[in-house]
């Protein structure tokens, strides 16, 4: 069984509001999984959907293998958008609760826990009230008690939201780590540039519907076709004059270029050779909002944008 | 329903509330400003049984004697009245504390209202602590005035009434020329003793058990008050603070609500527990037979235990429940403060009507009020420590509270399952309404069910 998490057909509608539209996509074990898309998309519905925490009016969700259940519950890790402690509990105290609700005794949470806080250099503010944690450290707490019960599987709603950058390097790292484990980690956000570094599969959502699925080095593959970057001495408009150029653009002091279709680009080097000076030519890998905002358009959802 | 989880709610709750200090000042305040008010009262009771400086204007010419002797005759000399029994609040407790009269007679100076200044004067200068006036018109009008800084003091002036009619009883005696035996004879009272008839037969009773029935009604009424009230404060705060979807995507939100329930149930139940502790170590005793002027510590019949458990078990289940409900689609104490109002209500309407039903256990109000289940579990629990109830009664009354419990527990749920992810705008009562109906989705089947896969 390669599938962590599958969706098929799945639907949501608070009121006469659709935050979710018949949604399929599937989650290959051992990935990471970036359920990407502007605020409002419907991502926050579908993961909450995917943690049996609302029901999806239609469709069906498997979770390692099928519907959600207890068992099943206890080996996933969750961290919502809304992340919350109870500020008043200490440390320890707090993660030994969070363990017990996934049925993991003391003893057995104990050990990870302690590694976990020396990891992140909390082991200090253990027997502390939450209350007394910076906001960073608290951010920290809540990343450890998501896996304190050390699930198979992530899923983290805006995981980087309101993280500093050092945290964000942090948990960057460590879902990189759990994915060396063969753990799957699902996680959902509206900046591009995070996911394009840490994800290998992609679910990109605008509108409630999914408009592009799959794996981020192929999708970008595809996406690439005829793209090339030069960087030669030129301006824009002799750029454009080139011989098979479709359309051109400047992006830091080199160029993006499409080529017409069946246009050789040995031909085209040669021909950009034979009238300036050409400083370095390479095949183009699109940026993932480039491949959104081609896919927003495809879908005929043009006025969609990627907000920040 | 996962046990294994509620525990895990259950304990977080109890131990997190138990941990606080609010819990322990609570715990040892309240049992100990009881115990202080009694202490104070027993103090000033003590005190007024220490000397007393009493001066008496005596206008009859004749009285002042008589009464300065009986009020200063030594207390074993003075004849019994009626039997001492210790069940007998008239014979027992308040006379036990002596109080030592000093008596000293006054003459009227000038005209009488000029004396009882001059008295007032000296009872304010602290000279003597209070005053009689012994007038032939208003003994004609069964009165004497009595003149004091503490008019409460209820053992002195009882004391001093009792040997003021005790003289006048005499006097009345000998002016019909019978001989002084009658008046003794006359000092006995009737003792009327009363007999609770039970099942179980007859047994005396000692008004300690009226006042242990009372202790647990009114315990029983401050922790639906109470704890209630800390159900929906735990409830809001979860959801304020964001917590409540981490914990739900592990724990089903009738689960979280069971195990908070309970959770904040035991921990009213160990308040009980320390307070009982430190109340049958300290005071209780001391209370109740102070109260009912017995020697006796109260005995509670088994039978009351098990109505005190049954009826707190259902009341604080229905009004956690309401609570829950009330607090789940709001963000703030302060939004669910109009709605918290309503089973405020329910549970201080028992608590006014309880004279009513005390003086007719049996009468209309209070079968009505012990069958109606907001009230069903104060009245009905009064009802059966006064008296013998009906079983039918009683049968309905529990069956009607466990059948409104249930489905209020069912109702606090499907409310909960929906509020508690709501945020944002005040929900209106037919949006939470609305709730109740949304479908609850797939129920998590049992990890048995799921063989197959």
């Amino acid at each position: 069984m390669d599938t962590a998490i599958e969706l098929k057909n799945v639907s949501k509608s608070f009121g006469k509001f659709r935050a979710v539209d018949d949604l399929s996509f599937r989650v290959p074990r051992g990935t990471i999984f970036g359920l990407l898309g502007p605020n409002g998309a419907g991502k926050t519905t579908t993961i909450r959907m995917t943690m049996n925490i609302t029901a999806q009016d239609s469709g069906e969700i498997n979770v390692l293998g099928h519907p959600m259940d207890r068992v099943t519950q206890n080996r996933i890790g969750y961290l919502p958008e809304e992340r919350g402690l109870y500020r008043k509990m200490k440390v320890l105290d707090h993660l030994y609760f969070l363990a017990a609700i996934k049925e993991v005794s003391r003893e057995t949470a104990r050990a990870r826990i302690e590694e976990w806080l020396d990891k992140m250099e909390l082991r200090p503010w253990l027997n502390k009230k939450v209350d007394e944690l910076s906001k960073g450290m608290q951010q920290k707490l809540q990343f450890i008690a998501t896996i304190v019960h050390d699930p198979e599987v992530l899923i983290l709603d805006e995981v980087f939201s309101g993280l500093d950058p050092i945290n964000t390097a942090l948990v960057k790292d460590y879902l990189s780590a759990f994915r060396a484990k063969g753990k799957t980690i699902v996680f959902s956000t509206h900046v591009l540039e995070q996911a394009e570094k840490l994800c290998d599969e992609i679910c990109l959502m605008a509108k409630s519907k999914k408009i592009l699925e799959g794996n981020l080095k192929e999708l970008k593959r595809e996406h690439a076709e005829g793209q090339i970057r030069i960087s030669l001495r030129a301006g824009p408009a002799e750029v454009a004059a080139l011989p098979g150029v479709s359309a051109s653009r400047a992006v830091n002091g080199a160029y993006v270029i499409s080529l017409t279709p069946g246009t050789d680009r040995q031909r085209f080097l040669r021909a950009a050779l034979d009238k300036y000076e050409v400083n370095s030519f390479s095949d183009r890998e699109p940026e993932l909002e480039e491949i959104y905002l081609a896919a927003v358009q495809k879908a005929g959802l043009a006025e969609t944008r990627i907000i920040e | 329903m996962s046990w294994k989880k509620i525990f895990a709610v259950v304990r977080r709750e109890y131990t997190e509330r138990i941990r606080t200090k609010a819990f322990w000042i609570a715990t040892l305040i309240i049992p100990f400003l009881f115990i202080g008010l009694f202490i104070v009262q027993i103090a000033v009771a003590r005190r007024s049984g220490g000397e007393r400086k009493l001066a008496v204007v005596d206008r009859t010419g004749r009285l002042y004697a008589p009464l300065a002797a009986e009020l200063t005759r030594p207390q074993a000399e003075r004849p019994p009245q009626g039997q001492s029994d210790p069940g007998n609040p008239e014979a027992g407790g308040p006379r036990r504390q002596t109080v030592h009269w000093v008596v000293e007679q006054r003459p009227v100076i000038g005209d009488l209202e000029k004396t009882k200044e001059i008295l007032r004067k000296e009872v304010l200068a602290k000279k003597i602590n209070a005053y009689l006036i012994l007038d032939p018109t208003m003994l004609a009008k069964d009165q004497v005035e009595y003149y004091s800084t503490a008019v409460s003091e209820w053992i002195t002036q009882n004391q001093l009434e009792r040997a003021i009619n005790h003289v006048r009883l005499r006097e009345k005696i000998a002016a019909h020329g019978l001989p002084p035996e009658v008046g003794n004879e006359l000092d006995r009272r009737i003792d009327l003793r009363a007999f609770k008839v039970t099942d179980a037969g007859t047994a005396e009773e000692k008004g300690a058990g009226i006042i242990a029935a009372l202790v647990f009604f009114f315990l029983m009424y401050s922790t639906f008050f109470m704890y209630g009230y800390q159900v929906m404060r735990g409830v809001i705060e979860e959801k304020s603070n964001r917590i409540v979807e981490i914990v739900i995507a592990s724990v089903r939100p009738t689960e979280l609500m069971l195990g908070k329930i309970l959770g904040i149930g035991l921990v009213g139940l160990t308040q009980y527990l320390a307070w009982s502790f430190i109340a049958m170590n300290l005071s209780l005793p001391g209370i109740a037979s102070l109260l009912a002027g017995s020697d006796m510590a109260p005995k509670i019949p088994i039978s009351m235990l098990g109505y005190f458990i049954l009826f707190f078990f259902f009341g604080y289940f229905l009004y956690a429940s309401i609570y829950t409900a009330i607090a789940a689609p709001f963000n703030t104490d302060q939004e669910a403060q109009q709605l918290a109002m309503i089973p405020m209500a329910m549970i201080v309407s028992s608590v006014a009507v309880y004279p009513a039903v005390m003086n007719n256990p049996s009468g209309g109000l209070a079968v009505f009020l012990s069958l109606f289940p907001f009230t069903a579990p104060l009245m009905m629990f009064l009802r059966t420590a006064l008296g013998r109830v009906p079983a039918w009664q009683i049968l309905l009354s529990v069956s009607i509270l466990a059948a409104t419990t249930v489905a209020l527990a069912w109702f606090a749920g499907r409310v909960y399952r929906v509020g508690i992810l709501m945020y944002g705008k005040k929900p209106t009562i037919p949006e939470i309404l609305r709730w109740v109906r949304y479908s609850p989705g797939k129920a998590v089947p049992a990890p048995a069910a799921r063989q197959a896969s």
